[in-house]
């Protein structure tokens, strides 16, 4: 019994164990689940949400949020697009300047959030109108219609394997797909930015008090901004991989990833109030998703189109059981408060 | 005299003084759009954004939120197809989407209210699970086909081109409006979303108001749900996707702060009128609808950040003034002493 409340009370063992669980049940329905290549893509299918995650961890840790990721997808997507096929423009170069785009709408995000007092969801909403209305604008200026996407990327070598652009969505590295070794890397960058880092310690200050870090020196306006400009980058780095993985750049990538991201990193354990969060808590709750949406439909016969009702009740549930065993605890704080002051 | 200046000090009154500005231009740009017909014709598109708005309102004042508006939306509509398929009575249909419009707001409210799951997840869990209740409904495909006088009700015109739905809707909001600016219990919502400890401590039930809130706000999607069945005469399973959102810029827009205790009930229909409205004004201006969200997108931002802006000058100006007339009196103080 005090093991299991031991689990609970760090809340990334729970997410492993969950994790753990799930491969055993799958596992065990159908053996077929376990086949690494498609493990491995089923992640690369999710890879969008779950990189995009990462850095929406950072936003939430200092009590923002960011619902304009995924309109940032379409628009980093249809501009490489655009510049590729329209223009002429070197690929590599295009993906560079997608992404400084994409990062300029961040910092635009940012500033109005850190500098103007604007509340973070209304200003992201906002941000997540406009930027998917530029994708729609870049869209119409490029001669492939608009609902067909621009493909053709540069693919393949003679004997066949993916190089060049496409390489970052298709290609492998040691028979691991390329967008999982992206990954690894970028939670390992996290990691490091978040837990090994002043920056870090500053993002986590900000989010317990703001006002109380801005005192003891901290540039929090900007410490703010940067986080924004960091997960428009990111979600910049998920919409050029998704465009190379599907070969298409289309303006409405990704479209509907806004929720499935907020709902990844809160059941990662990060506060939405701020101040409290962790990378590998996200890391497994994105896994823990995507192995759901990719186990449920194989095992248990759920249609792909119905898989939003397990991961809401599971989300409802696990939030709920959560608020329940956290008031526990703090009944239980209260009573040895009470015994010790008695005493 | 002192009454016209509040009114003008009003927040809801920047807004629509926004959107008859919004008409103007259009105006200017189009003078054929200035007709009658078409400035309530947009009015009356705004029907269901204006449910949903005032829903969402309640929730908003007492500082929550809520996103699974629009999948609650999705699934009234889906049920008042199925029942208009049956032939029943539209007496049926409104018990049906009233009822799942309450329960899914209970479940909401006790959440958020009585377990303390901050809103925006507990709602998100909510709005997947009630989407995916929408696929298990009708079976994953489009409800449609069942006409009857269920699809007559949709564009019936009341008087002056006015549909009886939008008039409906106006007669909600003025409810709304009377219940929580006149009544004692209505006032509750916005005490409760300005300071949450203190509304506690005068005996205001701070569980009780959000939970009624998340009710109301679940019956008014259920009734957009009707408005939508009954207009569009065919419900697909993502109907309602993305409504949320609209619907929360609809109150930024008409003066609401998402961080709760206020705003008003005319500010969130005069902001669902707006939103609803900007994609008729973009084709009257000679715009193609591709520049539907990036205006939308501006425009939020820009009133947003305006307002932000002139309320932190605002208090700066009261705290100088607070300031000024403490050191004017330590100044008086002294020459006494003196």
């Amino acid at each position: 019994m005090k093991a299991v409340k031991k689990i609970f009370k760090h809340w990334e063992m729970f997410l492993l164990v969950f994790l753990v669980l799930e491969f055993v049940i799958f596992g065990a329905v159908n053996p077929k689940f376990l086949r690494p290549q498609s493990i491995m893509n089923s992640i690369v299918n999710y890879i969008s949400v779950c990189i995009i995650a990462l850095f929406v961890t950072l936003v939430m840790i200092t009590g923002g949020i960011d619902i304009q990721a995924a309109s940032i997808i379409g628009l980093t997507s249809i501009i490489q697009g655009y510049l590729w096929s329209d223009l002429g423009v070197n690929i590599w170069v295009a993906v560079l300047l997608a992404i400084v785009v994409a990062a300029i709408c961040g910092g635009l995000s940012g500033f109005f959030i850190a500098y103007c007092g604007v509340q973070p969801m209304v200003v992201t909403l906002g941000g997540s109108f406009l930027y998917s209305g530029l994708a729609l604008l870049v869209s119409g200026m490029s001669a492939t219609p608009a609902y067909q996407g621009i493909s053709g990327f540069p693919s393949k070598a003679e004997d066949g394997s993916f190089i060049d652009y496409r390489f970052l969505g298709k290609g492998e590295l040691l028979g691991v797909p390329m967008p999982i070794v992206i990954y690894v890397v970028l939670i390992v960058l996290c990691v490091w930015l978040l837990h090994r880092t002043k920056y870090g310690e500053r993002l986590y200050l900000i989010g317990v008090n703001q006002q109380a870090a801005e005192y003891s020196g901290i540039n929090t306006r900007m410490t703010i901004l940067s986080t924004y400009v960091l997960s428009a980058v990111s979600a910049a780095l998920a919409g050029t991989i998704l465009t190379s993985n599907v070969n298409s750049a289309k303006y409405n990538l990704g479209s509907g990833y806004t929720l499935a991201i907020i709902t990844a990193v809160v059941l990662g354990g990060t506060l939405n109030t701020g101040g409290k969060g962790s990378i590998l808590g996200t890391v497994l709750a994105s896994l823990i998703i995507c192995i759901l949406r990719y186990g449920l439909p194989l095992c248990f016969d759920v249609s792909t189109q119905n898989l939003d009702l397990p991961v809401g009740i599971i989300l409802v549930l696990v939030v709920l059981g959560r608020e329940i065993a956290g008031r526990g605890m703090i009944a239980k704080a209260i009573r040895t408060f009470k015994k010790s002051a008695a005493a | 005299m002192s009454k016209v200046k509040g009114l003008f000090k009003a927040r809801w009154m920047s807004s629509l003084i926004f959107l008859l500005l919004l008409f103007l231009i259009t105006g200017v740009a189009e003078p054929d759009f200035l007709s009658y017909s078409n400035i309530i014709s947009c009015f009356n598109t705004a029907t269901m954004y204006t449910l949903l708005a005032i829903g969402i309102a309640f929730v908003i004042m007492t500082g929550e939120i809520d996103v699974s508006i629009g999948s609650t939306l999705g699934l009234s509509a889906a049920m008042t197809g199925l029942i208009a398929k049956q032939d029943g009575s539209i007496g049926v249909m409104l018990l049906a989407v009233v009822a799942t419009g309450a329960v899914i707001g209970l479940i909401n409210g006790v959440g958020v209210a009585c377990f303390g799951v901050p809103s925006l997840i507990f709602t998100l869990g909510t709005n997947s699970v009630v989407r995916g209740m929408i696929y298990i409904l009708s079976d994953g495909r489009t409800v449609e086909n069942f006409g009857g006088s269920l699809a007559s009700y949709g564009n019936l015109t009341l008087f002056a081109e006015i549909t009886l739905y939008y008039a409906l809707a106006v007669l909600l909001v003025a409810v709304a409006h009377i219940v929580l600016t006149k009544t004692r219990k209505g006032k509750y919502f916005i005490a409760v979303g300005d300071n949450a400890g203190g509304a506690n401590l005068v005996g205001i039930s701070v569980t009780g108001t959000k939970l009624l809130a998340y009710v109301l706000c679940g019956v008014f999607a259920g009734l957009g749900g009707f408005v939508f069945a009954s207009k569009y005469g065919q419900v697909m399973t993502v109907a309602g996707n993305g409504y949320e959102m609209t619907a929360i810029a609809a109150c930024v827009l008409g003066g609401i702060s998402l961080s709760g205790g206020l705003g008003n009930m005319v500010g969130a229909a005069i902001g669902a009128v707006i939103m609803s409205s900007i994609s008729r004004l973009l084709v009257f201006i000679g715009l193609p609808s591709t520049y539907d969200n990036t205006i939308t997108g501006i425009m939020l931002i820009v009133i947003v950040v305006i307002d932000a802006l002139t309320q932190r000058r605002s208090i700066e100006m009261a705290r100088r003034k607070r300031l000024l007339s403490r050191t004017a009196e330590t100044a008086a103080e002294g020459e006494c002493q003196a």
